[in-house]
């Protein structure tokens, strides 16, 4: 290829840096933006962390004064939105991105500029949403942000404007990524892998990604409402202007119940990986697994409304709603018994990612059952805004997303470094948090029921509820060690570098038939698929009838595999644009196209901060950050893939 | 193949741990059941409809018990039984499923949840849809939540009060449940679920208290800073006493004795308090007189939130028999309402009583440094003292008015201690107008009344004509008597 008709004036040469601080500022490797999306939710990870534990102070006595209602509520509406937004979103991008290229045969994601793209705009998103602590304005208004308490009349000053604008930003983020991560795993699955051969880690990244894509505009939304009520003096959900304070909220939850299932599905996955390897067995029910991901995420968005089953809809939406929620568990049970019966008659290795594995089926579970109790409305009216809610979210996302989440840290650490975490650190460490966190939060329940409402700074003497908050607040300290021994193992485990080979775990599927790390073009030849946990079955064939019984598993030309047989390999789109292909020679193995790295993302994310800023102070603001905005924009869409005259890989 | 984890488990004792930590759930919502005592536990209920959610909740909650046995039984079951034993690399039988199970699973937990899903049903309807006909004369109450206090009307019975609902037993009670500013939540969890008070959408909820006796109730939805100190009791009383509590809250007190400090608290009351606090809604057309004056107070609020004088206020008719002060915060006596009046935030963090009232201010309409009301000791013991005393009086026709007690008035002095929290003697605006020269406006305000009339008109029934540009938000001051009304009216127009 040698045209080029258009050019655009560089101000400086393309990023070509391997080491240092250049080489992951201009980097695309979808590895590279997966460490640095999990280096920066776990950073965020531990702000939100100490955030609760200030909370568990404040209330491990009656009428304690350790921190005042302003400071408490910011801190519970920071602690909300950074766990939900800053912490299990980008953690679960951070495996996105690390396993999905590696898992369907890949050398990068579709479009890996916009992959860069999403992480800065989302670093630069959560710097702003949490720049109110800086400037005293820290948003306080709940991550739920209820209007019109999340109004301007009754909230004052700029903190709701941070969360607005914060959340804004961090939107357009993740439809990015989750836009990237559909078109990748549809488009880019090494031949012969059919969707039904996909790993199921996968899956639930592809029902994740679209849920996101869906449900994020409906947040994006209800944000530029929110912030042009506080802006410029609309009345959407001001009911001084006739607003509807009940309209933020169908928006908020239509957004906020699928977010729960995005929080949960790609936990969901990680044990689907982990459970199978650590059993030495298959996945089982394979297609009932999935298929329950896809009702679960389809089913999601008819349930909303059990989040208001106080706010007066009247027993018809109330009873459709219960209907609704209800049926939701059906496909909940099924995974979990399809994870049990992965483990039954298992040769189990019970390691630190197996135990964090089985405790997310055993604390989801408690979650799952303490939703039913809730999702009947008139059980729900003592319960709603008590700590019995709480109780149950932090069993759903703490003991199912976040515990699913270190599983996944332990199991693919070797992967991701090329060297073991510490099984001795790691068992303490999944120790205290599985004890720590059951402490903390099972005697929540109990408050609940003793009618302690949430999001309070503090309570009388005479309620009894004193005993059982310093219990959960101890709990969250041994919870919070817990981590603490996970922050040591990494130095420890670093230190001592046990290195670990391809496949540590004797995996099933394609990340362990690549080099642990795997080298920047992930595999030297792209597999060809024939079966589901390919990698498996090709190590164990003598396996192959007792999955796929006798004869039945002779289909190695799958239909919706991407690829025929008889394309030209070369013209494959292994990576997006490959146009200006180069040759990886010094690896020795030909077509290998990577695309070329570029600051444009990082320009182009600045210019959207720059923007948000604007919100923030001034209109001159917005004006000043738009030559940013465009050059970005206009360099990104100039520059090609690959510059013809780099000959590096 | 390299392996990593031997046997850094050590099984027996975490097998045990395990089992006992899964199983603490169970136990800890077993054990709340065993505090039924406590003051807003859901167990341990005062009223049918908080009776039948806890009912359902346990029927619930031992079905959940049951599932939460096997299923985590299974799990812990699998996880020890099939450990690896030793070192073996022992491949299971690769198995893909089976159908059979997987059709069990579903269709089992399906027809659990029918069974939970037909009682809740059946008790959405029964609790969401209406009082059922056949429960007996229904009280009409309307519950409305401002911030941070709860206001509430009986419009049948023309009864205002704040902070402490009174409830026959036994009674179905029909609530409308309004919010004046932003989302709360009306909760009585031993007597009835929570609804939500959500501004420009009534609700609706009802609840029978089936036991004599004081109730907690608490804000449950999260509206702002003082969301933690927006507490209620509910009063449930017997048909006699609610009666008398009614009638009660339709006598007026008995006028104080000249020189008493409750005389002097009734003065300070006036002059410090009353923008916002009405106390003396016992007479006939003060209901709607105290609807129209609280919208007011809230309209004067919302169009200045920063530096509003006036906020809605708790209304204190017979205030000296309630049992708490500060929306369920205190027990309410001389010593506790001391307090609150010289430093409210001391015990509601957030209270706009602070921030917005008069007596915290400077004459300039700065906050004053200290953060105290202008007044001396003795005279927030007097406003304490005249409040306790606020109960039903004899009943005896026309107390309010004082006696006269001298020939000669001095209309600057009943000036000084009735209307400056409000007026100004120059042209300057505080809540109302500035009054100077108001003898030459008087005259040609209202066609038909002359300057004399317009003034006494404006005293005695402030809201017959309101000055363009401000709200209807003076009480009535008929009571300060003929005589101290004739001095005021003298000395305003003396005013340049």
């Amino acid at each position: 290829m040698t045209t080029k008709a258009l050019t655009f004036p560089r101000l400086f040469p393309r990023p070509k840096a391997e080491w240092g601080i250049w080489s992951w500022i201009g980097t695309v490797d979808h590895k590279r933006i997966g460490t640095l999306y999990g280096i920066t939710a776990f950073i965020w990870f531990l702000i939100a962390g100490i955030e609760a534990l200030l909370m568990r102070i404040q209330l491990s006595s009656a009428e304690n004064t350790f921190v005042g209602p302003e400071t408490y509520n910011q801190l519970f509406t920071m602690h909300g939105t950074t766990m939900v937004f800053l912490v299990i979103m980008p953690l679960s991008a951070a495996f996105f991105n690390w396993l999905i290229p590696l898992q369907i045969g890949a050398r990068d994601v579709a479009f890996p500029r916009l992959n860069a793209l999403s992480f800065w705009i989302f670093l630069i998103g959560s710097l702003l949403i949490n720049a109110g602590w800086v400037t005293g304005d820290a948003p306080n208004g709940g991550w739920f942000g209820y209007a019109p308490n999340s109004g301007i009349d009754y909230n004052p000053g700029l903190g709701m404007t941070y969360w607005a604008i914060g959340l804004n930003l961090l939107g357009v983020a993740s439809i990015a990524a989750g836009l990237n991560f559909i078109v990748t795993i549809l488009n880019m699955r090494a031949p012969g892998m059919s969707m039904f051969k996909l790993p199921v880690f996968t899956w639930m990244t592809l029902i994740t990604s679209i849920l996101i894509v869906l449900a994020m505009p409906i947040l994006a939304v209800a944000g530029i409402q929110l912030q042009t009520d506080r802006l410029y003096g609309t009345n959407f959900f001001n009911p001084l202007g006739g607003g509807d304070p009940v309209m933020w909220q169908h928006i908020f939850w239509l957004f906020g119940h699928p977010e729960v299932y995005i929080l949960i599905l790609p936990a969901m996955g990680i044990v689907s990986e982990v459970l199978p390897t650590f059993s030495r067995k298959p996945l089982f029910g394979y297609p009932f697994v999935v298929f329950a991901g896809i009702v679960i995420a389809f089913m999601g968005w008819f349930v909303w409304s059990h989040h208001m089953f106080t706010v007066g809809l009247g027993p018809a939406a109330n009873s459709a709603f219960t209907i609704s929620t209800m049926l939701i568990g059906v496909p909940t049970g099924i995974k979990i018994f399809n994870w049990i019966a992965t483990m039954w008659r298992g040769n189990i290795r019970l390691n630190t990612a197996m135990l964090f594995s089985i405790s997310f089926i055993a604390m989801f579970t408690i979650g799952g059952l303490s939703g039913i109790m809730h999702a009947a409305p008139t059980a729900d009216a003592q319960q709603q805004d008590t700590y019995f809610i709480v109780a149950h979210f932090h069993y759903v996302l703490v003991g199912g997303s976040l515990l699913g989440i270190f599983s996944g840290i332990y199991y693919w650490w070797p992967k991701f470094t090329g060297w073991y975490l510490n099984e001795k650190l790691g068992i303490a460490n999944w120790a205290l948090m599985f004890i720590g966190f059951n402490i903390q939060f099972a005697p929540l329940h109990w408050v609940g029921l003793d009618g302690m409402p949430r999001r309070i700074y503090t309570y009388a003497e005479n309620m009894g509820w004193e005993g059982t908050n310093l219990l959960a607040s101890i709990g969250g300290f041994i919870l919070g060690l817990g981590v603490l021994i996970f922050m040591i193992n990494l130095v420890v485990s670093r230190i001592q570098k046990r290195v670990a080979p391809a496949d540590p775990w004797d995996g099933r599927t394609l990340e362990w038939s690549t080099s642990s790390p795997p080298p920047p073009h992930d595999f030297d030849e792209i597999p060809q698929v024939e079966y589901r946990d390919d990698f498996w079955f090709k190590k164990y064939p003598e396996t192959i009838a007792e999955y796929y019984g006798h004869g039945e598993h002779d289909q190695t030309v799958p239909s919706g595999a991407q690829v025929d047989d008889d394309t030209d390999e070369e013209s494959m789109p292994v990576v997006s644009g490959g146009a200006y292909g180069h040759d990886a020679g010094e690896h020795g193995h030909d077509k290998i196209h990577l695309p070329d790295m570029s600051y444009y993302p990082i320009i182009l994310a600045i210019g959207l901060g720059i923007f948000g800023i604007g919100f923030l102070t001034h209109w001159g603001v917005i004006i000043a950050g738009a030559p940013v905005f465009i050059w970005g924009l206009f360099g990104w869409s100039m520059e090609p893939v690959n510059d013809p005259e780099t000959k590096t890989s | 193949m390299f392996r990593v984890s031997k046997s850094f488990f050590p099984l027996p004792s975490a097998r045990m741990g395990t089992a006992a930590l899964l199983l603490a759930p169970v136990a800890i919502a077993l054990l709340a059941a065993c505090t039924p005592d406590n003051a807003q536990s859901t167990f341990g209920t005062a009223g049918p409809i908080a009776e039948d959610q806890a009912n359902l909740f346990k029927f619930i909650f031992w079905i959940a018990a049951v599932v939460f046995v096997l299923v985590e039984g299974a799990v812990i079951y699998a996880a020890i039984r099939y450990r690896r034993r030793s070192d073996s690399d022992k491949l299971p039988y690769q198995t893909h499923g089976n159908t059979k199970l997987e059709i069990t699973w579903t269709i089992v937990p399906a027809i659990i949840l029918i069974g939970v899903a037909i009682p809740t049903l059946a008790q959405i309807w029964g609790q969401q849809s209406g009082v059922p006909d056949d429960l007996g004369e229904v009280l009409n109450v309307e519950a409305i939540g401002h911030q941070w206090w709860f206001e509430f009307r009986y419009p049948d019975h023309e009864v205002i009060t704040a902070n402490e609902l009174h409830i026959p037993v036994g009674r179905p009670i029909s609530f409308k449940i309004v919010s004046q500013d932003v989302v709360h939540s009306f909760w009585v969890p031993k007597i009835a679920g929570k609804v939500d008070m959500v501004p420009l959408n009534d609700n609706f909820m009802w609840m029978i208290g089936s036991e004599v006796g004081t109730f907690y109730g608490q804000c449950a939805e999260f509206c702002g800073i003082a969301h933690a100190h927006m507490r209620f009791r509910v009063i449930v009383q017997t048909e006699e006493d609610f009666q008398a509590w009614l009638d009660g809250m339709h006598t007026a007190p008995d006028a104080p004795a000249p020189g008493s400090p409750e005389a002097a608290g009734q003065q300070l009351f006036a002059a410090n308090c009353s923008t916002c606090h009405t106390n003396n809604s016992t007479s006939p057309g003060s209901y709607a007189q105290e609807i129209n004056t609280q919208q007011a107070r809230w309209n004067g609020w919302i169009s200045d939130t920063e530096n509003s004088l006036i906020v809605s206020a708790p209304n204190l008719t017979n205030f000296g028999d309630h049992i708490t002060l500060g929306a369920g915060l205190k027990d309410l006596n001389q010593d506790s309402l001391v307090a609150w009046i010289t430093d409210p935030s001391s015990i509601k963090i957030g209270t706009r009583m602070q921030k917005h009232a008069a007596i915290y201010r400077t004459p300039d309409g700065e906050l004053r440094p200290d953060g105290k009301p202008g007044l001396s000791e003795s005279e927030i013991s007097d406003i304490a003292t005249y409040l306790l005393s606020l109960k039903p009086g004899s009943g005896s026709g026309d107390d309010t008015a004082d006696s006269p007690d001298s020939g000669s008035v001095d209309g600057a002095a009943v000036f000084a201690t009735n209307c400056t929290g409000c007026h100004s003697t120059g042209d300057d605006t505080k809540i109302g107008p500035g009054l100077a020269g108001v003898g030459e406006r008087a005259a040609s305000r209202v066609q038909g009344l002359s300057a004399d009339e317009y003034i006494e008109q404006s005293i005695r029934e402030p809201g017959a004509s309101i000055v363009p540009g401000f709200n209807n938000l003076m009480p009535p001051w008929g009571h300060l008597g003929d005589d101290k009304i004739d001095a005021l009216v003298t000395y305003l127009k003396t005013l340049k």
